[in-house]
């Protein structure tokens, strides 16, 4: 892994286009201004993390087993129309 | 805010191979974890729906479960980034099609609505939403036990 030291406004560059810049040092953090082409995708890593794991969970589910989930959706769908649900917000 | 899928009529346990072009459709990153699985078809039957499944045709070739996160939650709303739509060549008209992938987990029913993938079928491109911010959930539980 590459190390650099950089100030307050001090940027690096990676290759053709990407550049990092330092915008503040904080206590508890480093704010970092990111400038990349529109189809370059920047993510911050815990989040990337999440959905990878995510990702790989979900690719794992058999033939057989999707149709019984799927009939078990129907069912749920019929009886409880989609509201807006307490979790996951 | 979701379209019809363009669905190529094939049995899930059929030979990928037998998918014509037109219905292939290209995500240029992956999905994060396939990120060397380019091409996708989605595959819709009776016997699945609401799911549709998510064909990956390259590498591992990993088939995904999904549905309209509308069914799941009536008023979801994520905005797509103006990136995302330039990488999905959106355009104002285009009517996207939204799907948010499903997991299993001990015997949990899982709706990843925190980064659904999202397909113009006029181009035929796709992309996984990974938004910075998100009132969302990857683990959304929709069926217990």
């Amino acid at each position: 892994m590459l190390v650099f030291t950089r100030k307050r406004n001090e940027a690096i560059v990676i290759g053709d286009g990407i550049e990092v810049r330092v915008l503040r040092v904080g206590k508890d953090g480093v704010r970092l201004g990111i400038a990349a082409p529109a189809d370059v995708a920047v993510h911050r890593r815990e989040i990337y993390d999440a959905v990878r794991a995510a990702n790989q969970s979900a690719a794992s589910t058999t033939p057989a087993r999707a149709t019984k989930l799927a009939a078990r959706l129907r069912q749920r769908l019929a009886t409880t129309p989609a509201t807006p649900a307490a979790t996951g917000a | 805010m979701s379209a019809s899928v363009a669905t190529a009529s094939i049995d899930p346990g059929a030979d990928a191979q037998a998918v014509v072009p037109g219905d292939v459709v290209t995500m240029r990153d992956g999905l994060p974890g396939f990120e060397q699985c380019r091409r996708f078809v989605v595959i819709s039957s009776p016997d699945l729906a609401p799911l549709v499944q998510l064909q990956g045709l390259d590498g591992p070739r990993p088939s995904f479960l999904a549905l309209d996160p509308r069914q799941v939650r009536a008023d979801y709303d994520t905005v797509l980034a103006p990136a995302d739509r330039r990488r999905l060549a959106a355009e104002d008209a285009d009517v996207l099609l939204w799907l948010a992938l499903v997991h299993l987990e001990g015997g949990r029913f899982l709706v990843n609505l925190r980064a659904p993938v999202v397909i113009n079928p006029r181009r035929m491109l796709g992309l996984q939403v990974v938004a910075a911010e998100s009132s969302y959930d990857t683990h959304h539980e929709l069926l217990a036990g």
